[in-house]
């Protein structure tokens, strides 16, 4: 298998504080790798090494083939968590400056951004100030930016945030096209549901070290099953099982709750307390969810801060 | 294109919309415009000063001799050509310059009012220079219609006959003096003087009445010229020759200043040198706002930019080095078509400068060491102060913050103000010297200096000096901006920023444990 990015024992420190602790990932080209962690974790610290911002205390870093980083950075595209552009400039020539600073040409920028603000809707906007902007437009234009040079490899730290349904479907698409397209997409999240709907693969880190690494599939698979319900009544009842010894853990959203029997305990005795308490439209086993698994990996302190 | 001069050229762009960037190309011919303008204001604003003589001297001669001393001397102003000249010579030509002048000139047209009143057009210039006395009241009641006194304001000379006004009154009662002082204490005069029974006794005490104390000019006026015609009529009573009366008036004199040249001959120090002496000050003053408005462009640019958190992204695509060089580069290409724009402006307005002023503006202004100086100095002042305020702005996430770290900045930079005038004057002495070799103070003290250009050693070793401290300045800059530029929350304290200075590239310093690093 071809690999966009590899990370070999990669350790990054600033000071006393390791940010990044003998990280070793490699990411099959083609593939959409989802980041997940809680913050302050290490992804921004690996992906910023990967953007060649930073460089590693030890390790290696490989981009595209590259052991120096920074020699394929116009191969990449990079949208940061933390957005913003040039308020007085215009829309327009922001997505251009952009390709031009990945080493397009004044010319073919200027017709690429074009292009690209009139595909994704922006054509009214070409020739407005960046000030003007909402902020989910806003983001949109950063996206064009950092897609206009047709990047190999493609880092996108919280792309979702702050989006509107729309937009929301719009980025996964966009997402989706670029993994059609051969591109390799690596994405921060922390949103679960967004990593288990789109991503092949899963990276966790968390404290500096990888927890978690592998296709989702994998990993859901490596953990043992819990039952799912969906209910409309009183969930009060789940936590009354988990007094009572029944239940390892919950995770109640409300209308939706996963639960883990504590081991020899059988499902079906669980569905046997809940008949009758509250109004039962679904009870399947099945793999954790990501959301499951990244609780358990984080542990309890991360919950209670 | 080079991403440095993509970053530049982005930062050029930038400026060219901002506000900033026109006030700087306006401010300066504005500010000129409005030196003149207000110059012109106040000068037109002081009112012209009411006075009254009460002169108890034997039929008013002194006050009579004062004025005519007095105007005789404001007509000379318009008289070309040296004093050195013969009374008989100097009566000839201004004869012929009255002659030349336009039917509408008003000192023609004064001509025309005393000689249609009777006196005689070769009475006007007699050979003691003073007028017939009855040619006084003519003049004096022709000066003061507003129409002809505007004439002779637009001339430029500067005239007693304008400036002082003349008051008499026909009848003050029995208490004369005690009328004038009624007419002061209302505001109705300026003063009035009191002139005693006999001015030449020299015991004799004559007096001045006015409620201001700060404008002492028209006292001066007075007391300049009534003491000439004492000390004339003193030495008329005397009985003495002209040869014996010139050499007791004669003081001590001066010839004009010399100076030595390249050649090593003397020759005579113009209004032009003495005025380009000092015109240095003005330059090292532009130079210092130059400097100072483009680099806090830097610092401004860099802080916004940073808190507009667009600097990682930049970051994904040049390196912290390409991005620091292409903003200095960006900015201080706009500084320079500040001061561009400045050179051609002054080139422009000396062109319409007043002539009057016997000094060739255009050569001081042009002189090319001048031109040359301010802008070598410019874009080493400049890199200077930028690779010291890039580097603030980059650890810094708001302009307040930025403005304690720039405090030791400020006063460092009040120095080469503060030295601007001793330096002018003493521009080889010790003192230029050793801040010429401060780096921080070399572009404005080599500006400063250049109106007695120091010896091209100094030249040599002073750009040196400005070499070596901009590759250490930038050096410095550049590590700390690759930390500082990514670094959010508290500033860091100036040791931390030091420690960093020591980090190899790519080490990171501890503070930068923050919410940035996610």
């Amino acid at each position: 298998m071809e690999y966009a990015l590899t990370l070999s024992n990669v350790t990054k420190r600033f000071g006393n504080f390791t940010a990044v602790d003998d990280l070793s990932l490699r990411i099959p080209t083609g593939s959409i790798y989802g980041f997940i962690g809680p913050n302050g974790a290490g992804k921004t610290t690996t992906i910023r090494m990967v953007m060649s911002i930073f460089y590693p205390d030890e390790g290696k870093i490989t981009v595209l083939g590259s052991d120096r980083p920074e020699s394929v950075k116009d191969r990449l595209g990079y949208l940061p968590e933390e957005k913003g552009l040039y308020k007085t400039m215009r829309v327009g020539e922001i997505v251009a400056y952009f390709g031009k600073l990945k080493g397009m040409s004044n010319r073919e920028a200027t017709d690429r951004a074009h292009e690209l603000l009139v595909r994704y809707g922006a054509s009214e906007w070409i020739d407005r100030k960046c000030q003007a902007l909402s902020k989910g437009m806003g983001q949109k234009v950063q996206l064009l930016g950092t897609l206009i040079h047709g990047p190999e490899l493609v880092i996108l730290d919280e792309p979702f945030s702050g989006l509107d349904p729309v937009n929301m479907e719009l980025m996964r698409n966009t997402i989706l096209d670029m993994k059609r397209e051969g591109r390799t997409v690596i994405f921060s999240t922390h949103v679960m549901k967004q990593a288990e709907e789109i991503c092949d693969y899963i990276f966790m880190i968390h404290r500096a070290k990888k927890v978690l690494d592998g296709t989702l599939s994998e990993i859901r698979a490596s953990y043992e099953k819990g039952i799912q319900v969906d209910y409309d009544g009183d969930g009060a009842v789940f936590r009354d099982l988990q007094n009572r010894g029944l239940l390892e853990r919950i995770n109640d959203s409300g209308k939706t709750c996963e639960l883990f029997p504590r081991a020899g305990v059988d499902p079906q005795e669980v569905l046997a307390h809940l008949v009758g308490r509250i109004q039962i439209r679904r009870f399947d086993l099945r793999e954790p969810s990501l959301h499951e698994i990244f609780v358990r990996n984080v542990g309890a302190e991360v919950i209670a801060s | 294109m080079n991403k440095t001069l993509l970053v530049a050229q982005r930062e050029f762009a930038e400026n060219m919309r901002t506000k900033t960037f026109w006030l700087g190309i306006l401010s300066f011919p504005i500010l000129i415009a409005i030196a003149i303008f207000v110059g012109k204001l106040f000068e037109q604003s002081k009112d012209v000063r009411r006075y009254a003589i009460l002169d108890h001297s034997e039929g008013q001669w002194l006050s009579r001799a004062v004025l005519d001393r007095s105007l005789t001397e404001d007509l000379a102003k318009f008289e070309p050509g040296e004093d050195s000249a013969t009374s008989e010579e100097r009566k000839e030509r201004f004869r012929e310059w009255i002659e030349s002048l336009d039917e509408d000139h008003p000192i023609r047209q004064l001509r025309e009012a005393l000689v249609s009143a009777g006196i005689d057009e070769s009475a006007m210039n007699r050979p003691d220079g003073t007028l017939p006395p009855e040619a006084l009241p003519i003049i004096l009641s022709w000066a003061s219609d507003p129409a002809h006194a505007k004439a002779l304001e637009k001339l430029g000379r500067d005239l007693a006959l304008l400036d002082y006004r003349l008051v008499e009154y026909d009848d003050l009662g029995g208490d004369p003096e005690r009328e004038l002082r009624r007419r002061v204490k209302d505001g109705e005069l300026f003063a009035f003087f009191v002139i005693d029974a006999d001015p030449l006794d020299l015991d004799s005490r004559s007096r001045y009445v006015s409620n201001n104390k700060s404008d002492d000019d028209l006292r001066k006026w007075f007391s300049r010229h009534a003491t000439e015609v004492v000390r004339a009529e003193r030495i008329e009573r005397l009985d003495l020759t002209d040869r014996e009366v010139a050499s007791i008036e004669a003081g001590f004199r001066f010839a004009e200043q010399e100076q030595v040249n390249d050649s090593g001959e003397s020759e005579t120090v113009t209004k032009e040198d003495k005025l380009g002496a000092h015109a240095p000050i003005a330059f090292v003053y532009l130079l210092w706002i130059a400097v100072f408005t483009a680099a806090n462009m830097l610092l401004t640019n860099t802080i916004e930019e940073k808190s507009n958190r667009l600097i990682e992204v930049l970051l994904s695509s040049v390196s912290p080095l390409q991005l620091m060089a292409g903003k200095v580069i960006g900015i201080g290409a706009t500084g320079l078509t500040i001061v561009a724009s400045w050179v051609v402006s002054a080139m422009i307005g000396v062109q319409f400068a007043p002539q009057g002023l016997g000094v060739d503006l255009g050569a001081i202004v042009g002189n090319p060491l001048y031109l040359g100086s301010f802008v070598a100095y410019f874009l080493a002042g400049y890199l200077l102060y930028a690779a010291v305020l890039v580097a603030i702005g980059s650890v810094c996430n708001s302009l307040k913050e930025a403005q304690s770290l720039m405090q030791p900045v400020f006063i460092l930079l009040m120095v080469p103000l503060i030295a601007m005038v001793p330096v002018v004057q003493d521009p080889n002495g010790t003192m230029a010297k050793v801040l010429t070799y401060i780096p921080l103070f070399t572009p404005f003290l080599m500006m400063n200096r250049a109106a007695a250009p120091p010896p091209a050693w100094e030249y040599a070793a002073s750009s040196i000096v400005i070499l070596v401290a901009l590759v250490i300045a930038f050096w410095g800059a550049a590590k700390i901006f690759r930390i500082g530029i990514l670094m959010t929350g508290k500033p860091p304290k100036i040791r931390e920023i030091l420690g960093w200075l020591r980090a190899p590239v790519g080490i990171v310093g501890s503070p930068a444990r923050d919410s940035s690093t996610r």
